[in-house]
């Protein structure tokens, strides 16, 4: 085992063990973010995993997004994204940001979150619960400390 | 050779890597704690350390209109003033590294070096959130500073010396906050004021701005201010200990008084609210400088009788 192994090795160690999270309302109705806030409380406690709600994105690793992008919301969430320091991930929650959901077709709505910025992980529900939004964390986490993951997906697809 | 013991020593064991380790432990047990008292799990033993690691490895944000060199210079100089403050206090109960007469004013300065580093940090950008924090800061130190001078000082005026050795040593195993309760309380709640921890986290208040001071700060800069708030932490703990319950001689006892000082410290912190920044400063000159000056004068007109 050379060197740059070791150094990697604490460097995935770290990335999964620390999840720092920004969470940022990209014109949800506020279901899905009562329930991203949820894992936050006693009966999830997303800190068990390392999952710190950040203010700031520049301290954050993870953005969690919810709702369809509107117009208003595009060029702020570009500029959340921006601000945020490699290396980062972005968690599209709920029907909406996944695919427009009920705001599909509106006029002030220009579509789901991935139209605007990459995202690694959906979790689709309208609203999704705690122990999926959990799931999905946990899978992002695991993609991080096993990326062979996404090349087994991308033949299988 | 004796350099290279010396280089050890402040590199390794009991000053450097030690501390940092001691001081990411003590932030484990203090978001433990905290946890545990809201009915949650809380963070795995290894939280701080793989946090630290993180922010190490990320890649860091310079903004364009701050001060490139004063950015990085600054988390460097806290935690170096915080890792030198450590070199002076009997730290997990060794006897301190280096002592001399006066050498706890120059302590009590190297702690407020952090506080001061922040402030800097945050007025160093042009960025709302972090003004608005190192305003507050720098109105936080003001307050609680003077206050927290005078308590450490209590014990200091009581054993006629300003030297942390013989302050303790003078105190023999008494704990002083039996006779010196007020001192004992303002020094508790200056540290908390001190470490920005509830009540007094009005200059990092995350539901008002954002993150306070350090909002522009990503990745190392970032690692390092934790890195010196963690050892602040336990710096403190430690001088508060070693004060005003009786010294902190061998490694059962110093853990044994700090863990104690710590429940208390979450206690507080799970109980109460946020103060807003004209309350801290209200509650430290109305209440606190005043009570402990009063405590301060009674010592000192004792200490006349007693002569």
């Amino acid at each position: 085992m050379t060197w740059q192994h070791v150094v990697d090795d604490i460097r995935t160690w770290a990335r999964v063990n620390s999840p720092w999270v920004v969470h940022f309302n990209t014109g949800s109705c506020n279901g899905c973010d009562i329930e991203i806030l949820a894992i936050l409380t006693p009966r999830y406690d997303a800190e068990r995993f390392g999952v710190k709600l950040e203010g700031s994105p520049r301290h954050a690793d993870v953005l969690i997004c919810t709702g369809p992008v509107t117009r208003q919301a595009r060029d702020r969430l570009l500029r959340v994204y921006e601000q945020m320091p490699e290396p980062k991930f972005v968690i599209a929650v709920g029907s909406c940001a996944i695919s427009g959901g009920v705001f599909q077709g509106c006029y002030n709505v220009i579509g789901h979150i991935d139209e605007v910025i990459p995202v690694d992980v959906y979790i689709p529900g309208c609203p999704p619960r705690p122990e999926a939004i959990l799931d999905g964390v946990v899978k992002l986490l695991g993609h991080l400390k096993n990326p062979v993951l996404e090349e087994t997906i991308q033949e299988a697809g | 050779m004796n350099a290279i013991q010396d280089l050890l020593t402040l590199m390794f064991f009991p000053g450097g890597l030690f501390v940092l380790a001691l001081g990411m432990s003590y932030e484990w047990i203090d978001r433990k704690l905290m946890a545990r008292v809201q009915n949650r799990v809380g963070p795995r033993w290894f939280q701080p350390y793989a946090d630290i690691a993180k922010l190490l490895v990320k890649e860091e944000v310079i903004p364009a209109d701050s001060n490139r060199l004063l950015f990085i210079a600054l988390p460097i100089l806290a935690l170096a003033g915080a890792l030198t403050a450590a070199l002076y206090v009997p730290l997990a109960g060794f006897d301190p590294l280096y002592s001399f007469k006066g050498d706890l004013i120059v302590t009590l300065y190297l702690l407020s070096l952090l506080t001061v580093c922040t402030g800097l940090a945050g007025a160093n950008t042009t960025d709302r959130f972090s003004l608005v924090g190192a305003t507050r800061t720098l109105t936080q130190l003001f307050s609680y500073e003077a206050p927290f001078l005078l308590a450490m000082l209590g014990p200091a005026v009581a054993a006629r010396s300003w030297q942390i050795n013989e302050i303790i040593a003078d105190a023999d195993g008494q704990w002083l906050l039996i006779v010196q309760p007020v001192g004992f309380v303002v020094a508790l709640i200056g540290l908390l004021g001190k470490l920005e921890i509830a009540p007094f986290n009005a200059p990092e208040a995350e539901t008002e701005i954002v993150a306070g001071a350090l909002t522009e700060y990503s990745g190392r800069g970032l690692a390092l201010f934790r890195l010196g708030r963690h050892v602040e932490l336990v710096v403190g703990l430690t001088m508060v200990a070693a004060f005003y319950m009786g010294g902190v001689s061998g490694l059962p006892l110093f853990v044994l008084k700090t863990l104690l000082l710590l429940l208390i410290l979450v206690g507080i912190q799970s109980l109460v609210a946020r103060l807003r920044i004209d309350q801290t400063v209200g509650l430290w000159w109305r209440w606190g400088t005043l009570l402990v000056l009063a405590q301060w004068l009674a010592l000192v007109i004792w200490e006349g009788v007693q002569a």
